[in-house]
């Protein structure tokens, strides 16, 4: 394999993992690949890194074919209303609103203590609210920001744990963890236990686990703590192909690069707390 | 039943893989059987009795412990409450008694031990196991943290230990069946003791059994705010 065979697969594994779709990423591969042999260039003083240069493209292709994929919201598939949590006399949610249909990604924002988490597992049905209601159409899936996890299991057995309350096989439980795992970059068939696994795989097992059972309604709480870059950038493609699979996604998130991309966000800031689309 | 099953497997799996706390759940019983073992032939099979008690309700609590972060996302996922509790206390059961067995073996085949009716051992140590299960659980879902809980189970171990086995109180401490039944074992006493630590005995593990089920039903139940449109 020449230099420029290596930099340009590097080039297409990159645009696909930043979602840029397979017919377009081949088309830029393609005219890269013309360039170097035209120019005779190395592919590093031609383009720079394969990794950067697949941002730029997909930061000017990949965001708009996003956008243009958005498939039509479908029916309303979480309806929070007039959420109020005090915590020892102090207002955490004070009326705090969020629709979510199918086909459609939330963001909840706002400061560290504003309350993020705790909408979530209001919303989850995990704690119970002072004031207000959560309509869920469906069934719902949660990722907890961090535990969730059983130290003394294996990944398999996380998934046959899970498959197991939709009365699913074994085998059927492992293979669509594994399955979901490999849209994380991650090869869940290791026999390590999970306390082994480093924090960030751990979230990948966790992120997997709210999903293998096929909710209607995911609730994301920060999964993403301790992903590598590569890794982040796989988990927001799998939220994208949750949406345009019909799901309801809301994702706890400070990482507001990624908000042009949500249909809705929730913040949460106490002076600034609003809803926006 | 599936679910039931699938629940009790991980869990069980969960605590086989915890090789130090494995041993030291047999070396515990073993301990006080040991220390007790030059005096009298009783006193050695009812500090067994209790230690055995002790080790399988620390177990149960500390397992229940573990499990707290995880059911609720298990509940999401299509389990009841009572899938996760009983499989839990089954796996707790088959963990009890598969501890309890090479220490019935030990009585069996200790010389010193050889004029006790190893049946009625045998039957203590089960009652042993299915009340201390549960009362480990109790336990857990009462003092959620493990600590406090621990501190717990040690009063009551030694309340168990020092109270006066014939007074009232001791009839209300969860572990008095085995004494009873050590009693009828060792001492070849009538059967009014076997009668009375039998009935003590499974009225224990069905009254803590219900309670932990109530407190688990609880505090994983349907909250009042969700409303749901269509089956989870």
């Amino acid at each position: 394999m020449t230099i420029n065979d290596g930099w340009l697969r590097d080039l297409g594994m990159e645009l696909r993992r930043r979602g840029v779709p397979g017919g377009t990423a081949d088309h830029v591969v393609a005219e890269a690949a013309t360039h170097l042999r035209d120019s005779g260039e190395p592919p590093m003083a031609a383009f720079g890194p394969a990794g950067a240069y697949a941002a730029v493209v997909s930061d000017s292709v990949g965001a708009a074919w996003r956008r243009a994929r958005r498939p039509a919201p479908g029916p309303m598939r979480l309806r929070a209303r007039g959420i109020v949590k005090r915590y020892r006399r102090r207002d955490v949610l004070s009326g705090v609103d969020l629709t979510v249909h199918a086909g459609e990604v939330a963001a909840v924002i706002g400061a560290n203590g504003c309350g993020k988490s705790t909408f979530l597992r209001i919303c989850a049905g995990l704690i119970s609210p002072d004031k207000g209601t959560v309509q869920v159409d469906g069934s719902i899936g949660y990722c907890p920001q961090d535990g969730g996890t059983i130290d003394f299991l294996r990944p398999e057995e996380h998934f046959v744990l899970v498959g197991g309350g939709r009365n699913w096989s074994r085998e059927r439980s492992r293979a669509k963890g594994r399955a979901a795992a490999a849209t994380l970059d991650w090869d869940a068939s290791t026999p390590m236990l999970s306390r082994h696994l480093s924090g960030g795989t751990r979230q990948k097992l966790n992120l997997v686990m709210a999903g293998l059972s096929e909710p209607d309604v995911l609730l994301l709480d920060e999964p993403y703590q301790g992903f590598d870059r590569g890794t982040y950038l796989d988990f927001w493609e799998q939220v994208w192909r949750w949406r345009d699979s019909g799901r309801a996604v809301v994702v706890v998130t400070h990482m507001l690069n990624q908000l042009d991309l949500v249909d809705t966000v929730l913040d949460l800031s106490g002076a600034n707390r609003e809803r926006w689309s | 039943m599936r679910k039931l099953g699938v629940v009790a497997d991980m869990t069980l799996r969960e605590m086989l893989r915890r090789r130090g706390v494995l041993i030291l759940l047999l070396a515990l019983p073993l301990a006080f059987y040991v220390v007790r073992r030059n005096g009298y032939t009783g006193e050695s099979i009812r500090a067994l009795f209790l230690g055995l008690s002790w080790a399988i309700s620390t177990a149960a609590l500390f397992s229940a412990s573990a499990g707290r972060a995880v059911e609720p996302r298990l509940r999401l996922s299509g389990y009841r409450s009572h899938h996760l509790y009983l499989g839990r206390l089954a796996a707790l059961l088959v963990l009890g008694t598969g501890i309890a067995v090479p220490l019935l073996a030990l009585v069996a085949l200790d010389p010193a031990q050889d004029k006790v009716r190893t049946g009625g051992v045998a039957l203590a140590m089960l009652l042993c196991v299915t009340v201390a299960a549960p009362f480990g659980l109790l336990v857990a879902a009462l003092v959620p943290r493990e600590l406090e809980g621990t501190l717990v189970l040690l009063v009551v171990v030694g309340m168990q230990m020092v109270v006066d086995p014939a007074g009232a109180g001791a009839k209300v401490m969860p572990f008095w069946s085995s004494r009873e039944i050590g009693t009828y074992a060792v001492d070849h006493t009538g059967s009014g003791y076997l009668d009375r630590g039998l009935v003590h005995g499974v009225a224990f593990t069905l009254a803590l059994a219900l309670l932990v089920a109530v407190l688990s039903s609880y505090r994983l139940r349907t909250r009042s705010h969700m409303r749901f449109a269509s089956g989870r």
